[in-house]
Protein backbone atom coordinates (compact mmCIF):
# COMPACT_ATOMS: atom_id res chain seq x y z
CA UNK A 1 0.00 0.00 0.00
CA UNK A 2 2.40 2.26 1.10
CA UNK A 3 4.56 1.42 -2.11
CA UNK A 4 1.30 2.11 -4.56
CA UNK A 5 0.99 5.50 -2.86
CA UNK A 6 4.34 6.97 -4.84
CA UNK A 7 2.62 6.26 -7.75
CA UNK A 8 0.95 9.51 -7.00
CA UNK A 9 4.10 11.27 -6.91
CA UNK A 10 4.71 10.06 -10.88
CA UNK A 11 2.80 13.06 -12.99
CA UNK A 12 4.67 15.50 -10.35
CA UNK A 13 8.09 13.71 -11.58
CA UNK A 14 7.13 14.09 -15.01
CA UNK A 15 6.30 17.52 -14.80
CA UNK A 16 9.20 18.41 -13.22
CA UNK A 17 11.38 16.66 -16.03
CA UNK A 18 9.52 18.45 -18.54
CA UNK A 19 10.39 21.75 -16.98
CA UNK A 20 13.99 21.04 -16.84
CA UNK A 21 13.81 20.54 -20.38
CA UNK A 22 12.10 23.82 -21.14
CA UNK A 23 14.69 25.59 -19.10
CA UNK A 24 17.46 23.58 -20.92
CA UNK A 25 15.83 23.74 -24.50
CA UNK A 26 15.40 28.12 -23.42
CA UNK A 27 11.74 28.09 -24.27
CA UNK A 28 11.22 31.04 -22.10
CA UNK A 29 13.94 33.27 -21.31
CA UNK A 30 15.59 31.95 -18.02
CA UNK A 31 14.35 35.51 -16.34
CA UNK A 32 10.39 33.97 -16.40
CA UNK A 33 10.67 30.54 -16.30
CA UNK A 34 13.60 29.66 -13.79
CA UNK A 35 15.37 26.30 -13.06
CA UNK A 36 13.54 23.83 -10.47
CA UNK A 37 17.00 24.50 -8.34
CA UNK A 38 16.47 28.25 -8.50
CA UNK A 39 12.83 27.84 -7.13
CA UNK A 40 13.97 25.47 -4.32
CA UNK A 41 16.50 28.26 -3.59
CA UNK A 42 14.28 29.89 -2.80
CA UNK A 43 13.13 27.76 0.16
CA UNK A 44 16.44 27.90 1.77
CA UNK A 45 16.88 31.59 1.48
CA UNK A 46 13.84 33.26 1.63
CA UNK A 47 11.95 30.92 3.84
CA UNK A 48 11.19 32.92 6.13
CA UNK A 49 8.75 35.64 4.12
CA UNK A 50 7.28 31.91 2.63
CA UNK A 51 6.64 30.99 6.03
CA UNK A 52 4.96 34.09 7.43
CA UNK A 53 2.70 34.76 3.91
CA UNK A 54 1.56 30.73 4.17
CA UNK A 55 0.99 31.65 7.84
CA UNK A 56 -0.79 34.02 7.45
CA UNK A 57 -3.54 32.41 4.72
CA UNK A 58 -3.78 29.57 7.08
CA UNK A 59 -4.42 32.03 9.84
CA UNK A 60 -7.47 33.03 7.67
CA UNK A 61 -8.80 29.83 5.68
CA UNK A 62 -8.62 28.78 9.45
CA UNK A 63 -10.64 31.29 11.22
CA UNK A 64 -13.21 31.52 8.36
CA UNK A 65 -13.79 27.77 7.68
CA UNK A 66 -14.32 27.49 11.42
CA UNK A 67 -16.74 30.17 11.55
CA UNK A 68 -18.62 28.98 8.64
CA UNK A 69 -18.80 25.27 10.11
CA UNK A 70 -19.97 26.27 13.46
CA UNK A 71 -22.88 28.63 11.83
CA UNK A 72 -23.45 26.17 9.22
CA UNK A 73 -24.21 22.50 10.65
CA UNK A 74 -27.05 23.37 13.57
CA UNK A 75 -28.69 25.44 10.87
CA UNK A 76 -27.93 22.66 7.88
CA UNK A 77 -29.26 19.95 10.88
CA UNK A 78 -32.16 21.86 11.94
CA UNK A 79 -33.65 22.71 8.33
CA UNK A 80 -32.71 18.79 7.01
CA UNK A 81 -35.12 17.95 10.25
CA UNK A 82 -38.07 20.54 10.02
CA UNK A 83 -39.63 20.80 6.60
CA UNK A 84 -41.09 24.47 7.15
CA UNK A 85 -37.44 25.49 7.80
CA UNK A 86 -36.70 24.03 4.44
CA UNK A 87 -39.43 25.70 2.81
CA UNK A 88 -38.53 28.82 4.05
CA UNK A 89 -34.84 29.00 3.05
CA UNK A 90 -34.36 26.68 0.06
CA UNK A 91 -34.74 29.50 -2.81
CA UNK A 92 -32.36 31.91 -0.93
CA UNK A 93 -29.79 29.02 -0.34
CA UNK A 94 -29.93 28.23 -4.10
CA UNK A 95 -29.79 32.24 -5.17
CA UNK A 96 -26.61 33.24 -2.55
CA UNK A 97 -24.59 30.07 -2.87
CA UNK A 98 -24.56 30.38 -7.26
CA UNK A 99 -22.56 33.70 -6.17
CA UNK A 100 -19.05 33.29 -6.70
CA UNK A 101 -17.42 34.88 -3.03
CA UNK A 102 -14.37 36.53 -5.88
CA UNK A 103 -17.34 38.45 -7.05
CA UNK A 104 -18.04 39.91 -3.41
CA UNK A 105 -14.50 41.30 -3.46
CA UNK A 106 -15.33 44.66 -3.91
CA UNK A 107 -17.83 45.26 -1.90
CA UNK A 108 -16.26 42.97 0.98
CA UNK A 109 -13.09 46.12 0.49
CA UNK A 110 -15.98 48.77 0.38
CA UNK A 111 -17.24 47.28 3.70
CA UNK A 112 -14.12 46.18 5.26
CA UNK A 113 -11.17 48.03 3.68
CA UNK A 114 -8.20 46.39 3.19
CA UNK A 115 -7.01 43.21 5.28
CA UNK A 116 -7.71 40.00 7.44
CA UNK A 117 -11.47 41.10 7.60
CA UNK A 118 -12.25 41.10 3.72
CA UNK A 119 -10.43 37.94 3.42
CA UNK A 120 -12.05 36.17 6.00
CA UNK A 121 -15.51 37.18 5.70
CA UNK A 122 -15.57 35.88 2.15
CA UNK A 123 -13.94 32.77 2.91
CA UNK A 124 -16.53 32.23 5.23
CA UNK A 125 -18.69 32.73 2.67
CA UNK A 126 -17.12 30.14 0.27
CA UNK A 127 -17.47 27.79 3.08
CA UNK A 128 -20.38 28.53 3.96
CA UNK A 129 -22.69 26.73 1.00
CA UNK A 130 -21.21 24.15 0.07
CA UNK A 131 -21.01 23.00 4.32
CA UNK A 132 -24.67 24.30 4.20
CA UNK A 133 -25.83 22.22 1.69
CA UNK A 134 -24.36 18.90 2.79
CA UNK A 135 -25.54 18.65 5.97
CA UNK A 136 -29.14 19.42 5.03
CA UNK A 137 -28.34 16.48 2.83
CA UNK A 138 -27.19 14.12 5.02
CA UNK A 139 -29.72 15.06 7.55
CA UNK A 140 -32.27 14.05 4.55
CA UNK A 141 -30.59 10.51 3.70
CA UNK A 142 -31.27 9.59 7.81
CA UNK A 143 -33.03 5.46 7.46
CA UNK A 144 -36.56 6.52 8.29
CA UNK A 145 -36.74 3.60 10.75
CA UNK A 146 -33.97 5.11 13.09
CA UNK A 147 -36.29 8.06 13.57
CA UNK A 148 -39.58 5.50 14.26
CA UNK A 149 -36.86 3.92 17.12
CA UNK A 150 -35.96 7.03 18.65
CA UNK A 151 -39.56 8.31 18.75
CA UNK A 152 -40.81 4.87 19.86
CA UNK A 153 -38.55 5.40 22.87
CA UNK A 154 -40.18 8.97 23.32
CA UNK A 155 -36.06 10.40 23.21
CA UNK A 156 -36.54 14.19 23.17
CA UNK A 157 -35.41 16.25 20.39
CA UNK A 158 -32.68 17.21 21.81
CA UNK A 159 -31.72 13.16 22.20
CA UNK A 160 -32.40 12.90 18.45
CA UNK A 161 -30.39 15.61 17.04
CA UNK A 162 -27.36 15.02 19.10
CA UNK A 163 -27.19 11.03 19.17
CA UNK A 164 -29.21 10.41 15.92
CA UNK A 165 -29.56 13.15 13.25
CA UNK A 166 -26.03 14.78 13.79
CA UNK A 167 -24.00 11.38 13.20
CA UNK A 168 -26.64 10.28 10.76
CA UNK A 169 -25.51 13.43 8.75
CA UNK A 170 -21.71 13.40 9.48
CA UNK A 171 -20.31 11.40 6.62
CA UNK A 172 -21.97 14.05 4.40
CA UNK A 173 -20.66 16.87 6.68
CA UNK A 174 -16.91 15.95 6.22
CA UNK A 175 -17.47 15.81 2.17
CA UNK A 176 -19.37 19.68 2.90
CA UNK A 177 -15.91 20.37 4.74
CA UNK A 178 -13.55 19.11 2.17
CA UNK A 179 -15.52 21.16 -0.25
CA UNK A 180 -15.73 24.04 1.98
CA UNK A 181 -11.87 24.15 2.60
CA UNK A 182 -10.96 23.89 -1.01
CA UNK A 183 -13.25 26.96 -1.50
CA UNK A 184 -11.81 28.55 1.30
CA UNK A 185 -7.98 28.20 0.09
CA UNK A 186 -8.86 29.39 -3.41
CA UNK A 187 -10.57 32.56 -2.12
CA UNK A 188 -8.40 33.39 0.19
CA UNK A 189 -5.31 33.24 -2.37
CA UNK A 190 -8.03 35.46 -4.97
CA UNK A 191 -8.98 37.82 -2.09
CA UNK A 192 -4.72 38.47 -1.08
CA UNK A 193 -4.19 39.62 -5.09
CA UNK A 194 -6.29 42.17 -3.97
CA UNK A 195 -8.04 42.87 -0.92
CA UNK A 196 -4.94 42.22 1.65
CA UNK A 197 -1.36 42.83 1.57
CA UNK A 198 -0.26 39.91 3.20
CA UNK A 199 -0.04 35.84 2.49
CA UNK A 200 0.50 34.42 0.03
CA UNK A 201 -1.95 35.52 -2.68
CA UNK A 202 0.07 39.05 -2.03
CA UNK A 203 3.23 37.45 -1.83
CA UNK A 204 3.42 35.87 -5.22
CA UNK A 205 1.64 39.33 -6.81
CA UNK A 206 4.42 41.82 -5.11
CA UNK A 207 6.71 38.90 -6.42
CA UNK A 208 5.36 39.67 -10.02
CA UNK A 209 6.18 43.55 -9.26
CA UNK A 210 9.86 42.52 -8.54
CA UNK A 211 9.96 40.44 -11.25
CA UNK A 212 11.13 37.43 -9.09
CA UNK A 213 9.70 34.64 -10.88
CA UNK A 214 11.45 31.85 -9.00
CA UNK A 215 9.70 33.06 -6.08
CA UNK A 216 6.29 33.22 -8.00
CA UNK A 217 6.81 29.44 -8.77
CA UNK A 218 7.83 28.87 -5.22
CA UNK A 219 4.47 30.56 -4.31
CA UNK A 220 2.35 28.73 -6.10
CA UNK A 221 4.04 25.37 -5.08
CA UNK A 222 3.13 25.85 -1.66
CA UNK A 223 -0.25 27.13 -2.50
CA UNK A 224 -1.05 23.57 -4.23
CA UNK A 225 1.11 21.61 -1.40
CA UNK A 226 -1.02 23.58 1.77
CA UNK A 227 -4.07 22.91 -0.19
CA UNK A 228 -3.01 18.68 -0.81
CA UNK A 229 -2.27 18.44 2.61
CA UNK A 230 -5.94 20.13 3.88
CA UNK A 231 -7.40 17.90 2.43
CA UNK A 232 -5.52 14.91 3.50
CA UNK A 233 -5.96 16.06 7.24
CA UNK A 234 -9.59 16.65 6.27
CA UNK A 235 -9.89 12.97 4.97
CA UNK A 236 -7.95 11.44 8.12
CA UNK A 237 -10.40 13.40 10.45
CA UNK A 238 -13.11 12.07 8.88
CA UNK A 239 -12.16 8.07 8.46
CA UNK A 240 -11.41 8.83 12.62
CA UNK A 241 -14.87 10.13 13.00
CA UNK A 242 -16.79 8.46 10.67
CA UNK A 243 -14.84 4.88 11.84
CA UNK A 244 -18.25 3.09 12.48
CA UNK A 245 -18.54 3.35 8.21
CA UNK A 246 -15.79 1.00 7.53
CA UNK A 247 -16.96 -1.94 5.93
CA UNK A 248 -20.14 -0.37 4.69
CA UNK A 249 -19.20 2.20 1.74
CA UNK A 250 -17.54 1.08 -1.76
CA UNK A 251 -14.32 1.69 -2.37
CA UNK A 252 -12.77 1.89 -5.81
CA UNK A 253 -10.95 -1.20 -6.90
CA UNK B 1 -60.09 -12.37 31.49
CA UNK B 2 -58.17 -8.78 31.55
CA UNK B 3 -58.48 -6.31 28.93
CA UNK B 4 -55.03 -5.96 27.97
CA UNK B 5 -55.01 -4.43 24.96
CA UNK B 6 -58.32 -3.14 23.60
CA UNK B 7 -59.22 -2.06 20.19
CA UNK B 8 -62.31 -0.80 19.47
CA UNK B 9 -63.57 -0.24 15.82
CA UNK B 10 -59.99 1.36 14.94
CA UNK B 11 -59.81 2.29 11.60
CA UNK B 12 -57.09 4.28 9.59
CA UNK B 13 -57.45 6.38 6.61
CA UNK B 14 -54.22 7.59 4.70
CA UNK B 15 -54.77 11.27 2.76
CA UNK B 16 -52.92 10.53 -0.59
CA UNK B 17 -53.32 12.89 -3.46
CA UNK B 18 -55.88 11.46 -5.72
CA UNK B 19 -57.82 9.31 -3.23
CA UNK B 20 -57.90 8.34 0.42
CA UNK B 21 -56.62 4.99 1.14
CA UNK B 22 -58.34 2.98 3.57
CA UNK B 23 -56.20 0.31 5.47
CA UNK B 24 -57.93 -0.41 8.05
CA UNK B 25 -61.35 -0.91 9.15
CA UNK B 26 -63.69 -1.48 11.85
CA UNK B 27 -60.67 -3.04 14.16
CA UNK B 28 -61.79 -4.85 17.07
CA UNK B 29 -59.93 -7.05 19.21
CA UNK B 30 -59.43 -7.53 22.72
CA UNK B 31 -55.73 -9.29 24.40
CA UNK B 32 -55.03 -11.01 27.27
CA UNK B 33 -52.43 -10.22 29.84
CA UNK B 34 -49.20 -12.03 28.70
CA UNK B 35 -50.29 -13.88 25.32
CA UNK B 36 -48.47 -14.36 22.44
CA UNK B 37 -50.51 -12.69 19.31
CA UNK B 38 -49.80 -12.98 15.26
CA UNK B 39 -51.37 -10.65 13.42
CA UNK B 40 -50.74 -12.76 9.95
CA UNK B 41 -52.27 -11.69 6.34
CA UNK B 42 -50.75 -10.77 2.91
CA UNK B 43 -48.33 -7.49 2.35
CA UNK B 44 -50.95 -4.40 2.24
CA UNK B 45 -53.62 -5.79 4.80
CA UNK B 46 -52.73 -3.27 7.28
CA UNK B 47 -51.18 -5.64 10.07
CA UNK B 48 -48.36 -3.44 10.37
CA UNK B 49 -50.04 -0.27 10.21
CA UNK B 50 -52.22 -1.97 13.43
CA UNK B 51 -48.89 -2.61 14.91
CA UNK B 52 -47.57 1.36 14.07
CA UNK B 53 -50.87 2.56 15.89
CA UNK B 54 -50.34 0.27 18.70
CA UNK B 55 -46.61 1.78 19.31
CA UNK B 56 -48.34 5.12 18.79
CA UNK B 57 -46.41 6.07 15.83
CA UNK B 58 -49.54 6.16 13.22
CA UNK B 59 -52.69 8.17 14.51
CA UNK B 60 -55.45 6.54 14.86
CA UNK B 61 -58.28 7.90 12.35
CA UNK B 62 -61.29 6.23 13.90
CA UNK B 63 -61.72 4.42 17.05
CA UNK B 64 -59.30 3.71 20.47
CA UNK B 65 -56.42 1.57 20.76
CA UNK B 66 -55.48 0.88 25.06
CA UNK B 67 -52.66 -0.58 26.32
CA UNK B 68 -52.29 -1.95 29.91
CA UNK B 69 -55.39 0.42 30.88
CA UNK B 70 -54.06 3.73 29.03
CA UNK B 71 -55.20 4.93 25.95
CA UNK B 72 -52.51 5.36 22.91
CA UNK B 73 -51.54 8.84 21.84
CA UNK B 74 -48.34 8.72 21.05
CA UNK B 75 -45.65 6.37 22.04
CA UNK B 76 -46.05 5.33 25.42
CA UNK B 77 -43.59 3.55 27.87
CA UNK B 78 -45.69 0.50 27.96
CA UNK B 79 -44.42 -0.63 25.03
CA UNK B 80 -41.46 -1.31 22.65
CA UNK B 81 -40.91 -2.25 19.23
CA UNK B 82 -38.82 -4.61 16.78
CA UNK B 83 -38.52 -3.61 13.36
CA UNK B 84 -37.93 -5.81 10.46
CA UNK B 85 -34.72 -4.10 9.48
CA UNK B 86 -33.78 -3.93 13.09
CA UNK B 87 -33.32 -0.23 13.05
CA UNK B 88 -29.99 -0.08 14.69
CA UNK B 89 -27.98 3.04 14.70
CA UNK B 90 -24.96 2.21 12.33
CA UNK B 91 -22.70 4.78 14.61
CA UNK B 92 -23.34 3.38 18.00
CA UNK B 93 -22.00 0.09 18.82
CA UNK B 94 -23.84 -3.01 19.77
CA UNK B 95 -23.58 -2.11 23.91
CA UNK B 96 -24.81 1.75 23.17
CA UNK B 97 -27.16 0.56 20.82
CA UNK B 98 -29.28 -1.92 23.60
CA UNK B 99 -28.45 1.20 25.64
CA UNK B 100 -30.45 4.26 23.65
CA UNK B 101 -34.60 3.33 25.20
CA UNK B 102 -32.86 3.86 28.38
CA UNK B 103 -30.96 6.96 27.43
CA UNK B 104 -34.35 8.05 25.93
CA UNK B 105 -35.69 8.04 29.62
CA UNK B 106 -32.99 9.41 30.68
CA UNK B 107 -31.95 5.82 33.08
CA UNK B 108 -28.46 6.87 34.30
CA UNK B 109 -25.31 5.36 32.62
CA UNK B 110 -24.11 2.97 35.40
CA UNK B 111 -27.93 1.52 35.58
CA UNK B 112 -28.13 1.59 31.85
CA UNK B 113 -24.54 -0.78 31.80
CA UNK B 114 -25.86 -2.84 33.91
CA UNK B 115 -29.73 -3.66 32.21
CA UNK B 116 -27.57 -3.75 28.80
CA UNK B 117 -25.29 -6.40 29.30
CA UNK B 118 -28.21 -8.48 31.30
CA UNK B 119 -29.82 -8.89 28.28
CA UNK B 120 -27.40 -9.18 26.16
CA UNK B 121 -26.37 -11.92 28.43
CA UNK B 122 -30.03 -13.23 27.54
CA UNK B 123 -29.73 -12.77 23.69
CA UNK B 124 -26.74 -14.61 23.75
CA UNK B 125 -24.71 -11.43 22.83
CA UNK B 126 -22.05 -11.32 25.75
CA UNK B 127 -18.82 -10.46 24.07
CA UNK B 128 -20.57 -8.30 21.80
CA UNK B 129 -20.86 -5.32 23.15
CA UNK B 130 -17.98 -3.58 21.76
CA UNK B 131 -18.78 -4.31 17.80
CA UNK B 132 -20.40 -2.34 15.69
CA UNK B 133 -24.07 -3.21 14.05
CA UNK B 134 -22.36 -4.15 10.42
CA UNK B 135 -19.32 -6.37 11.94
CA UNK B 136 -22.86 -8.58 12.99
CA UNK B 137 -24.41 -11.12 11.11
CA UNK B 138 -28.24 -10.19 10.02
CA UNK B 139 -29.60 -12.71 13.33
CA UNK B 140 -27.45 -10.73 15.32
CA UNK B 141 -28.51 -7.62 14.37
CA UNK B 142 -31.95 -8.61 15.12
CA UNK B 143 -31.22 -10.40 18.84
CA UNK B 144 -29.72 -6.84 19.50
CA UNK B 145 -32.88 -5.15 18.06
CA UNK B 146 -34.69 -7.45 20.45
CA UNK B 147 -32.63 -6.76 23.47
CA UNK B 148 -32.75 -2.98 23.05
CA UNK B 149 -36.75 -3.31 23.15
CA UNK B 150 -36.92 -5.59 26.03
CA UNK B 151 -34.38 -3.24 28.17
CA UNK B 152 -37.36 -0.93 29.65
CA UNK B 153 -39.16 -3.82 30.48
CA UNK B 154 -42.11 -3.15 27.70
CA UNK B 155 -45.92 -4.45 29.11
CA UNK B 156 -46.11 -5.42 25.63
CA UNK B 157 -43.59 -6.08 22.83
CA UNK B 158 -44.60 -4.91 18.96
CA UNK B 159 -42.65 -6.60 16.41
CA UNK B 160 -43.04 -6.06 12.86
CA UNK B 161 -41.96 -9.23 10.79
CA UNK B 162 -38.89 -9.27 12.88
CA UNK B 163 -37.50 -12.29 11.17
CA UNK B 164 -38.77 -11.82 7.80
CA UNK B 165 -35.09 -11.03 5.86
CA UNK B 166 -33.81 -14.19 7.73
CA UNK B 167 -32.37 -16.82 6.44
CA UNK B 168 -34.38 -20.04 7.40
CA UNK B 169 -32.42 -21.61 9.92
CA UNK B 170 -31.22 -18.22 11.45
CA UNK B 171 -35.01 -17.82 11.71
CA UNK B 172 -36.06 -20.90 13.29
CA UNK B 173 -33.30 -20.34 16.11
CA UNK B 174 -34.20 -16.95 16.71
CA UNK B 175 -37.98 -18.09 16.87
CA UNK B 176 -36.77 -20.79 19.95
CA UNK B 177 -35.16 -17.86 21.41
CA UNK B 178 -37.92 -15.58 21.18
CA UNK B 179 -40.41 -18.10 22.96
CA UNK B 180 -37.50 -18.48 25.86
CA UNK B 181 -37.51 -14.96 26.62
CA UNK B 182 -41.26 -14.40 26.15
CA UNK B 183 -42.03 -17.39 28.84
CA UNK B 184 -39.14 -16.07 31.34
CA UNK B 185 -40.40 -12.36 30.86
CA UNK B 186 -44.17 -13.20 30.82
CA UNK B 187 -44.21 -10.31 28.63
CA UNK B 188 -47.19 -10.05 26.20
CA UNK B 189 -46.44 -10.16 22.51
CA UNK B 190 -47.58 -8.44 19.40
CA UNK B 191 -46.30 -10.13 16.10
CA UNK B 192 -46.73 -9.23 12.62
CA UNK B 193 -45.44 -11.87 9.93
CA UNK B 194 -47.06 -13.08 6.49
CA UNK B 195 -45.91 -16.81 7.20
CA UNK B 196 -48.50 -19.31 8.56
CA UNK B 197 -45.90 -21.39 9.67
CA UNK B 198 -44.33 -19.01 11.91
CA UNK B 199 -47.46 -17.65 12.86
CA UNK B 200 -48.42 -21.28 14.19
CA UNK B 201 -45.06 -21.77 15.72
CA UNK B 202 -44.85 -18.83 17.68
CA UNK B 203 -48.48 -17.95 18.54
CA UNK B 204 -51.31 -18.60 21.08
CA UNK B 205 -53.47 -16.91 18.86
CA UNK B 206 -53.27 -15.93 15.68
CA UNK B 207 -55.68 -12.63 14.14
CA UNK B 208 -55.43 -13.01 10.14
CA UNK B 209 -56.14 -9.82 8.37
CA UNK B 210 -57.81 -9.52 4.69
CA UNK B 211 -56.71 -6.90 2.91
CA UNK B 212 -58.81 -3.56 1.37
CA UNK B 213 -59.54 -1.88 3.44
CA UNK B 214 -57.50 -4.40 6.21
CA UNK B 215 -59.96 -5.77 8.55
CA UNK B 216 -59.76 -9.09 10.72
CA UNK B 217 -61.27 -12.09 8.61
CA UNK B 218 -60.47 -14.97 11.71
CA UNK B 219 -59.06 -15.27 15.23
CA UNK B 220 -57.66 -18.28 16.27
CA UNK B 221 -56.90 -20.05 19.41
CA UNK B 222 -54.03 -22.17 19.08
CA UNK B 223 -54.04 -24.64 21.41
CA UNK B 224 -50.59 -26.97 20.46
CA UNK B 225 -48.40 -27.78 23.08
CA UNK B 226 -44.99 -26.15 23.33
CA UNK B 227 -41.90 -26.63 22.09
CA UNK B 228 -44.00 -27.46 18.20
CA UNK B 229 -42.70 -28.38 15.39
CA UNK B 230 -44.55 -28.17 12.27
CA UNK B 231 -45.13 -31.80 12.64
CA UNK B 232 -47.33 -31.13 15.97
CA UNK B 233 -50.57 -32.49 16.20
CA UNK B 234 -53.13 -30.35 14.67
CA UNK B 235 -50.16 -28.07 12.64
CA UNK B 236 -51.27 -29.21 9.20
CA UNK B 237 -54.59 -28.89 10.00
CA UNK B 238 -54.53 -25.66 11.37
CA UNK B 239 -52.27 -24.43 8.39
CA UNK B 240 -54.70 -25.40 5.66
CA UNK B 241 -57.60 -23.76 7.58
CA UNK B 242 -55.39 -20.43 7.20
CA UNK B 243 -54.33 -21.10 4.07
CA UNK B 244 -57.85 -20.68 2.96
CA UNK B 245 -58.08 -17.50 5.05
CA UNK B 246 -55.47 -15.79 4.49
CA UNK B 247 -56.44 -16.60 0.52
CA UNK B 248 -54.27 -18.13 -2.19
CA UNK B 249 -51.03 -15.32 -2.37
CA UNK B 250 -47.42 -16.85 -3.26
CA UNK B 251 -46.04 -14.52 -0.49
CA UNK B 252 -47.62 -17.08 1.84
CA UNK B 253 -45.71 -19.97 2.31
Amino acid sequence: MQFKRALGLLPLALLLIAWDIAVELKVYPEILLPRPMKVLMVFVEDWQTVLDNAGASIMRVVTGITLSFLIAVPLGLMIGRYKLLDLMTDWSIQIFRSIPPIALIPLAILFFGIGDKPAIVLIFLAGLWPLLINTIFGVRGIERTLIKVARAARASEGLIMRDIVLPAALPSIFTGLRLAVGSGWLTVVTSELIAVKSGLGYMILNAQLSFRSELIFAGIFVIGAIGLAADQLVRRVRAYVCRWQEGLTASPE
Amino acid sequence: MNRFIECNGVGKIFPSKNEPVEALRGIDFVGEEGEFVCLLGRSGCGKSTLLMMMAGLETVTSGQIAVAGHEIKGPSSDTAIVFQDHGLFPWMTVQKNVEFNMKARGVAAKERRATASQFLEMTGLTGFGDRYPHELSGGMRQRVGIARALTTRPKALLMDEPFGALDAQTRGKLQDELLDIWEKQKTTVLFVTHSIDEALLLADRILVFSPRPGRIAADIKVDLPRPRTSQSGDFSALARELRGLVGADREID
